[in-house]
């Protein structure tokens, strides 16, 4: 691969100063003259109707400035559930912390006591929080026509693909294999707590939001609130995480701004960390069902994953599974059911359908594998997918390297025990790998290229920078295609009164989409001074493109990655800690090996926290969540997080800013199914539930022997 | 400095697990006899020293340490993600030691030396942790840096030349959910100069 200027070269991030100093300002930084501050009222029961509320008593509040409920306010949310029925206030409340009413008041203390005036005279109704349960004859009907939610095409039918005929693969497997797995619905638990800022001039309405997308938070706001688009201006310069929670409007910003023009100030809305777990949203959770036939020299034959997954009590996103993508093989049928429950919203979550797809798919092989006595390595290397759906080639395809190179470098055979469980307890050792693949589709996009008469450059993208690197990405993209320093290029963000179109950060598709229209945008911009020659005094030369490639015909473009993971279980008390993991990921070329690696590390780490800790738990008989927050949550900390070491399968792709293809996502695609598999090597019994907890474990050792 | 009760004020933050299932915060049925508002809220007059600087301040006895930061003085580098002794984002100084700022009363400060993330650089100089967050790639979101600074600074103050499992350990009371724990230790580990040559993966 030929080495380049900028790209590819480790750098830190353009705005790593503000971010170490303090002066980042963050949505909830964000302060206003006569600012008032809202609270949310939220139901106390995970299925009831609302009989009436009285809010006179918190009106009268000295104080109080403006109160919303079903009663005076009945706006859709749309981007709330894929079938736009979601309002932002509803009844009945189908899920212990769903909106019940939205104050208002001078302080926040004041708003918190508004919020204990509020009389609300619910009617109780029965809830269920099972998907299997929700599917029983007699079971509470969450929405009209049932709980099986309807599909993309709003048909209450499971979501299916199928090639081949699975029935004919399993009569010619010489074997078949049958297993399940579940996975629980877990927390984005992004650092920064949910916020929004709205005020109002005359009719135009101005959002300190925190999202992943201005541009589409901006569509939405305007969609629901039925303004014009130019009349929604969405601001968000630092963002304190996402991983997915939040690339359209929220709810939060609808609250803001309604109360902003009710209490005619601006207001800010704020989330506690309670608030944040059970009332935005989390991964949903599933069950997976897996038929695999296999021949005895180790050729799949035919599989087939039947699944139901958790969607919650409204259903915000696909709710699919994937992972079976990333085998050859004849005869494949899966099928997903989305199913409500009285739980949390269920909704994207980095890499939504896949670590808990991968899961359950890398599991179910590795048992094939070693029932066959082939290394599960060699198995894969067998059965890797080739071509995407066996049919259409690759525009590169790295994922044999990462397979072959990730375990020379993880020392995959020093490490991996042919006996499963044979190693002398009480801490048992064990390696594991899996691997995934996830889409890097071109895609729109826009950007505006600026030069002054000094030779300074301006890239103005309408990006977040969550904590992706997405600017310096940008600002490494421009300079390189200018052949300038990255310190010429001024990267201009986060406002859709000075940015154009960007696809948000999510599906991991600003370096690639938002890329190429810089790489377009600065091609342009050259070709300009070219014809009218440099900007004099205070001119500039200025131009704004939008690129939307045609989609690559007859070629899938993916990024490929494979995790290698150890363990020591100990035996006596459950606990499971990971003591090597090596990441190998073709993303095409790197663009910024520096922030790159911190987003791979922290993938794979969040990955690690999702196998072993974190499950949003209910207790069964009130329906209430029972550790919604941090502590409860146990996600990964300083003490819990190994030593990542990252490899770079740098494959080249004719597509994309000088062959960058996705990465953000593909860090916690094959994680957890690592894990799991390093557990299995270690103590040779499988674990078939997420989070692998100590319990789980202990539990699952107490089937085969003390 | 008036009398308040540190276990009834955690336990009127709701943190930690519940054993039983409870409500969510603010759905009491019953109200309060007599809410307090803004004008009767209890006040004290507090002397305290913020970033090298002496301040009186009048604040109401409820608000805490990271309130009268983050509003009531503009010091918004100070973050929270949880509000409630969970999370490290709103570690600052005091005394020299790391505290969550959420945790602590205002009042409770009389007397007292915070140092926060504004007060960490010396003008435009600065502080060799904060060179190290930036060249190690520390901070991902950021929303978290403030407090692993914090975190860290105290840490190398009574340990200036930890080990690798020594950051580990000192730090792990700081949440960062972009799970940039690695690049982290390694930016203290060279902050402190003990980093091996070679550590960055
Ligand atoms: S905000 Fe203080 S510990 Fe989380
Ligand atoms: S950098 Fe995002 S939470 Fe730590």
């Amino acid at each position: 691969m030929n080495p380049l200027n900028s790209v590819g070269h480790r750098e830190p991030r353009v705005d790593a100063l503000l971010r170490v100093t303090g002066k980042a300002e963050y949505t909830g930084d964000v302060k206003l003259p006569g600012m008032l501050y809202a609270r949310l009222l939220r139901s106390p029961h995970p299925h009831a109707r609302i009989k009436s509320i009285d809010i006179s008593k918190a009106q009268a509040l000295p104080g109080v400035r403006a109160i919303l409920t079903k009663d005076n306010c009945d706006t859709v949310w749309s981007s709330g559930d894929s079938l736009g029925q979601r309002k932002l206030f509803n009844n009945p409340l189908r899920f212990t912390g769903e909106a019940v009413a939205a104050i208002a008041a001078v302080n926040r203390h004041v708003a918190e006591e508004a919020m204990s005036l509020i009389q609300v005279d619910y009617e109780v109704l029965p809830f269920v929080l099972d998907v299997d349960k929700a599917m029983e004859e007699g079971a509470p009907e969450i929405h009209p026509g049932g709980n099986l939610s309807p599909n993309n095409q709003r048909r209450r039918e499971p979501q299916t693909y199928t090639r081949g005929n699975a029935a004919k693969g399993f009569t010619e497997a010489d074997r078949v294999f049958e297993s399940s797995f579940t996975s629980s619905h877990h927390n984005n638990a992004q650092l920064e707590l949910r916020t929004s800022l709205a005020y109002w001039e005359g009719s135009k309405l101005t959002v300190y939001a925190s999202t992943q997308g201005i541009v589409n938070c901006q569509r939405d706001i305007a969609k629901d609130l039925k303004l014009q688009e130019a009349d929604v201006r969405v601001i968000c310069h630092y963002m304190g995480g996402g991983f997915g929670n939040k690339n359209q409007s929220h709810d939060f910003d609808l609250f803001a701004a309604l109360l902003a023009k009710e209490a005619k100030a601006p207001v800010k809305v704020e989330f506690t960390r309670k608030e944040d777990f059970v009332a935005v949203h989390g991964r949903w959770s599933s069950k997976q069902q897996y038929k695999i036939g296999v021949k005895n020299d180790g050729t799949l034959t035919a599989i087939q994953m039947v699944a139901k997954t958790g969607s919650g009590a409204y259903r915000k996103s696909s709710c699919d599974l994937s992972g079976t993508e990333i085998y050859q093989v004849p005869n494949l049928e899966t099928s997903t059911t989305p199913i409500y429950t009285n739980t949390a919203v269920a909704a994207n979550y980095r890499a939504p359908a896949y670590p808990q797809g991968v899961f359950g798919i890398e599991s179910a092989i590795d048992d094939v594998a070693y029932a066959l006595k082939i290394d599960p390595l060699e198995f894969r290397l067998k059965n890797m997918t080739r071509k995407f759906r066996d049919q259409t080639p690759y525009t590169s395809f790295g994922l044999e390297d990462c397979l072959r190179k990730g375990a020379d470098s993880f020392g995959w055979k020093q490490r991996w025990k042919p006996v499963a469980g044979s190693g002398a307890g009480p801490l048992k050792r064990g390696a594991g790998m899996a691997m995934g693949m996830f889409g890097s589709a071109l895609g729109r996009s826009s950007a505006v290229a600026k030069v002054d008469a000094k030779g300074n450059y301006s890239i103005h993208v309408g990006v977040t920078d969550c904590g992706t690197a997405a600017k310096t990405t940008m600002g490494l993209i421009a300079a390189e295609e200018l052949g300038v320093p990255l310190n010429k290029v001024n990267v201009v963000w986060g406002d859709t009164d000075t940015c154009p179109y960007s696809v948000g950060e999510s599906g991991s598709r600003t370096t690639v989409q938002t890329g190429d229209a810089v790489i377009q945008a600065v091609k342009d911009l050259k070709k300009k001074i070219s014809e009218q020659g440099m900007p004099k005094g205070t001119d500039e030369v200025m131009v704004m493109v939008t690129t939307n490639p045609a989609q690559i015909q007859g070629a899938s473009r993916q990024s490929f990655v494979a995790h290698f993971a150890e363990v020591e279980v100990n035996v006596e008390t459950g606990n499971v800690k990971v003591t090597k993991f090596t990441a190998a990921h073709d993303s095409g070329r790197v663009v910024n090996p520096l922030t790159a690696e911190s987003q791979v590390q922290g993938g794979s780490i969040q990955g690690i926290g999702m196998a072993l800790h974190e499950e949003l738990r209910y207790d069964q008989r009130s329906g209430q969540p029972l550790n919604a927050g941090y502590y409860g949550a146990r996600i990964m900390t300083h003490m819990d997080a190994p030593q990542v070491d990252v490899l770079w399968v740098e494959t080249e792709d004719p597509y994309g800013p000088f062959g960058a293809k996705t990465l953000g996502e593909p860090t916690i695609i094959p994680t957890v199914a690592a894990v799991a598999n390093a557990i299995y090597n270690a103590i040779g019994v499988r674990m078939h539930d997420l989070p692998m907890t100590r319990e789980r474990v202990l539990a699952a050792l107490q089937g085969v022997k003390a | 400095m008036k009398k308040i009760s540190r276990r009834l004020f955690v336990e009127g933050t709701g943190a930690g697990i519940v054993a039983v299932a409870i409500p969510l915060e603010g759905q009491a049925q019953s109200a309060p006899a007599a809410p307090t508002t803004a004008s009767n809220a209890p006040k004290t007059t507090i002397k305290l020293t913020i970033n090298g600087q002496q301040r009186s301040m009048e604040v109401e006895d409820r608000w805490t340490l990271v309130e009268v930061l983050r509003d009531h003085l503009q010091l918004t580098g100070t973050k929270i993600g949880c509000d409630r002794g969970e999370c490290g984002a709103c570690t600052v100084l005091v005394n020299g030691k790391a505290v969550y700022s959420c945790s602590q009363l205002a009042v409770w400060m009389d007397g007292r030396t915070v140092q926060t993330i504004e007060g960490l650089a010396q003008g435009t100089k600065l502080d060799p942790l904060q060179t190290a967050f930036i060249e190690h790639d520390a901070p991902q979101c950021g929303y978290c840096t403030s407090g692993q600074l914090m975190a860290a600074k105290a840490l190398l103050n009574s340990n200036p030349k930890p080990t690798r499992e020594e950051v580990r350990a000192g730090m792990t009371g700081n949440l960062c959910r972009c799970s940039n724990y690695n690049h982290y230790v390694e930016a203290v580990m060279a902050a402190a100069g003990t980093l091996k040559s070679g550590g960055a993966a």
